[in-house]
């Protein structure tokens, strides 16, 4: 575990001491290299379920791909930081890189972490980093609303989960995640407790968002910088999922009868927030509402406690991480040339920029859960495990389907297809740092379909 | 000031209070405040200004009914008891008498009101003297007497972290945010002090160090309103960036000290089944910590050229020392890995 965590950590001396020339590309290649060392987690044979054990840390079949997935997007990020933060002074430059190590070095830590008060500090401090990300380097006015939004709702939902925690303890005596397991199911009865439920899950269900508190979400992701949107929104918004896969050992047998309305809010949420997508003109909106319903289906599979649930749910995480991230950086493509998130702005690019054009396609494909991509699978195991608790959900899922493939397909048509606005035929050609961003994001996506055991979670 | 004026006046200062650190006897720590409050009466007159004498005025009205309210209850004990002893307040009038007392004394709500309006007052190195220095010598006492109404202090804690929080929302003067801050800080203070001393002591002195971080850095500003704060991104770069860090710290978000405190507290509530009344007290600080963010937004995460909120103040060399602010600083973000050493450190 300190094979990645400490040269994380060191990887901050070495952007401030690195020459100004070499400083993205030595800080480019040492995160990749640490990246690929950390898959070195995803083969995990103990017995108990947890490998690479230290007293305060230790990673299981259900950490370790979002731990591969956070490693793996901190260069992705700096690859695509590079070009609007060229114009800054060197300083400036630097800080950005280290706010987006230090975010990781918290994750790591978040993801790794075996006691659950440790996850609840680390959890806490991506907020900081996250948060000055956001309001420090997004680009319009809307960012400090965005920024506010943004802590003030993660916090009012853990604030009551830090009571919570300490409630646990004071009932079972520990929080290590390593025992808690085995520690008999408590009493649950009096409205006190249903209303502990509450504060356990409430911060992971506005995290992920659940669709009555989402409002954040959209703001964040817009205003919030492209490697600001990529950690947001692959991994920030996993934490939540992580945390409730957590916590759901815990809170039985409670959670058979409270669970109904977030069900119910996550599914809803599907169809409310597919719906928005179909009807947005902001590029960056779209995507940011289209996480949002991934993430409710994510919710819903999540809350009804079946193992094909909490392994669809882990796979679509994992799926939704990558897809989601390669659109926003493809929508960051277009930023960087026109300035503009208006879709209309930015049409039948296909003329421009055909190489473009199939990343984006496979990108929206992604996004609509093509088969045999994991997107599909997870959505798949989660909605036949919805079906089995309740027939009428294949109502709701079935529609979130294919408003999914409506507003992905609309994304694709409107900004690859039609006529070329005159005003854009002469954009800048693709980077090949921008091809190599959109396959490094692409390309895990789709090797993960033959050998998905990796992301499993426990039913492997 | 004339030097020899103000080593008088600040040997007064010290020696109050460590004469109320030593007492055991109420009339020898009553006399401890009073050196206190005397000596920095003259302090804060000391620019003769109609709103500095104003302040002072106003603090030596609240200080001196509090010390005179302390008198009489610590004479009613001796009358009730028949003895003097600090720590063997037992009956509940002079307790519930001294209580609110030192409420006064140190600016809790409901006896809030004198703080805002006095720090305002003064300038930033008297208002880190109040804030800070003035605070040990009550707090000496409080957590000395064992008080009888736990309700009491309860209410008095939620009460001072609600109007701390909502009194700071519509400021814009950086000492009334300071105050307010205050306030709301000193709530949580009371909050824990029937079941635990020692973490009270332990946010007494986080809150020492915190704020005197931020006085500092304002003193080194010269600032006192949040449009002249903006422009410290030109005098003082590596400062502002760690800034929004210092006031996160004050705001209680891990994992910055400033959480510290507010981890143990709720810890100690919890487990003595005051659940409801943690919640309440961890969502008011949401209400302090809107404010705190919006001097960071006004100070570093906006930075010109994207927008200059305040006229450019003339820029002379700072006379101040870096080595307060640097070490203040320094304990303000990184302290708290060492929650477990200071705690064992601070419980007797």
């Amino acid at each position: 575990m300190l094979k990645i965590l400490l040269p994380t950590i060191m990887l901050v001396p070495t952007i401030w001491a690195v020459p100004a020339k070499y400083l993205w590309s030595t800080t480019l290649s040492y995160s990749l290299i640490i990246s690929l060392i950390s898959l070195t987690w995803l083969k995990s044979s103990a017995e108990s379920g947890w490998s690479f054990l230290s007293p305060y840390m230790a990673t299981d079949p259900l950490s370790t791909p979002l731990l591969a997935l956070t490693c793996w997007l901190l260069p992705l990020m700096i690859l695509a930081s590079q070009n609007h933060t060229a114009p800054e002074p060197i300083s400036r430059q630097r800080t950005y890189i280290t706010l987006l190590t230090s975010l990781q070095i918290f994750l790591i830590m978040a993801f790794s972490a075996t006691e659950v008060i440790m996850f609840y500090i680390m959890f806490e401090a991506t907020l900081i980093p996250t948060l000055v990300i956001i309001t420090r380097w997004g680009n319009q006015t809307e960012r400090l609303n965005a920024g506010t939004y943004f802590l003030f709702y993660t916090l009012a939902g853990s604030l009551p989960l830090l009571v919570a925690l300490l409630l646990l303890q004071n009932n079972t005596g520990t929080l290590s995640l390593l025992t808690l397991q085995y520690t008999p199911s408590m009493q649950l009865s009096s409205f006190a407790d249903k209303l502990w439920w509450a504060g356990c899950l409430l911060a992971f269900l506005v995290k992920m968002p659940l669709y009555g508190a989402h409002l954040w979400l959209p703001k964040a992701h817009v205003e919030a910088p492209i490697a600001g949107s990529m950690v947001l929104a692959a991994v920030l918004l996993k934490l939540g999922g992580y945390g409730m896969m957590r916590m759901m050992i815990m809170l039985e047998p409670l959670t058979k009868e409270l669970s109904y309305p977030f069900i119910i809010f996550a599914l809803w949420g599907v169809i409310m927030t597919g719906s928005i997508c179909l009807r947005q003109t902001d590029l960056k909106s779209l995507i940011a509402y289209s996480s949002v319903s991934h993430m409710g289906l994510v919710a819903a599979g999540i809350l009804i406690q079946t193992s094909w649930g909490f392994t669809g749910a882990l796979i679509l995480m994992i799926a939704h991480g990558l897809t989601s991230s390669a659109l926003f950086c493809l929508a960051n493509t277009n930023y960087e040339r026109t300035h503009s998130r208006t879709m209309i702005l930015a049409r039948g690019l296909q003329m421009v920029l055909p190489l473009m054009t199939a990343w984006w396609f496979i990108a929206s494909l992604a996004n609509l859960a093509l088969p045999p991509l994991p997107n599909l699978m997870g959505e798949l195991m989660i909605i036949t495990s919805l079906f089995h608790w309740s027939w009428w959900t294949i109502a709701l899922t079935g529609g979130g389907t294919l408003i999914t493939a409506g507003y992905s397909l609309y994304m694709f048509l409107m900004t690859q297809r039609g006529p070329l606005p005159a005003h854009i035929i002469s954009l800048d050609p693709t980077h090949s740092r921008e091809h190599l961003l959109m396959a490094l994001h692409l390309l895990p996506l789709i090797l993960l379909i033959s050998k998905p055991e990796l992301i499993w979670g426990w039913t492997a | 000031m004339n030097p020899y004026i103000l080593a008088i006046l600040l040997f007064g200062l010290g020696l109050g209070t460590t004469i109320t650190f030593a007492s055991s006897h109420w009339l020898l720590a009553w006399m401890g405040l009073e050196m206190n409050t005397l000596a920095i009466i003259p302090l804060m007159a000391q620019h003769h200004h109609p709103r500095a004498v104003e302040a002072t005025t106003k603090y030596f009205l609240t200080q001196a009914a509090a010390a005179a309210t302390l008198l009489f209850a610590s004479i009613t004990n001796a009358w009730l008891t028949g003895q003097w002893e600090i720590q063997q307040i037992t009956h509940p009038l002079p307790t519930t008498m001294i209580t609110l007392a030192l409420a006064l004394k140190i600016g809790l709500a409901p006896l809030h009101a004198w703080l805002p309006e006095v720090l305002q007052g003064l300038d930033l190195t008297t208002g880190l003297i109040l804030s800070t220095w003035q605070k040990l010598a009550p707090f000496a006492l409080i957590l000395q007497i064992q008080p009888s109404n736990s309700t009491t202090l309860i209410i008095l804690g939620l009460a001072s972290t609600l109007i701390g929080g909502w009194g700071g929302l519509n400021q814009t003067q950086l000492r009334k945010i300071l105050a307010y801050s205050s306030i709301a800080h000193l709530g949580w203070m009371i909050l824990v002090l029937q079941f635990s001393p020692s973490i009270t002591l332990l946010t007494l002195l986080t809150y020492l160090i915190m704020t005197s971080s931020t006085f500092l850095v304002f003193k080194l500003n010269k600032s006192t309103n949040i449009n002249t704060l903006a422009t410290s991104w030109a005098k003082a770069p590596a400062l502002t960036a760690l800034t929004p860090l210092i006031l996160l710290s004050l705001g209680g978000l891990p994992p910055l000290t400033g959480f510290m405190p507010k981890w143990l507290i709720l810890q100690e509530l919890t487990k003595q089944g005051l659940a409801p009344t943690a919640t309440l007290a961890a969502l008011s600080a949401l209400l302090s910590l809107y404010f705190y963010l919006r001097l960071s937004y006004a100070m570093t995460l906006t930075i010109s050229p994207n927008s200059l909120l305040g006229t450019a103040p003339w820029r002379l060399p700072s006379t101040q020392l870096t080595y307060p602010l640097a070490t203040s600083t320094a304990l303000t973000i990184c302290l708290l890995p060492l929650t477990p050493a200071i705690s064992a450190l601070l419980t007797p």
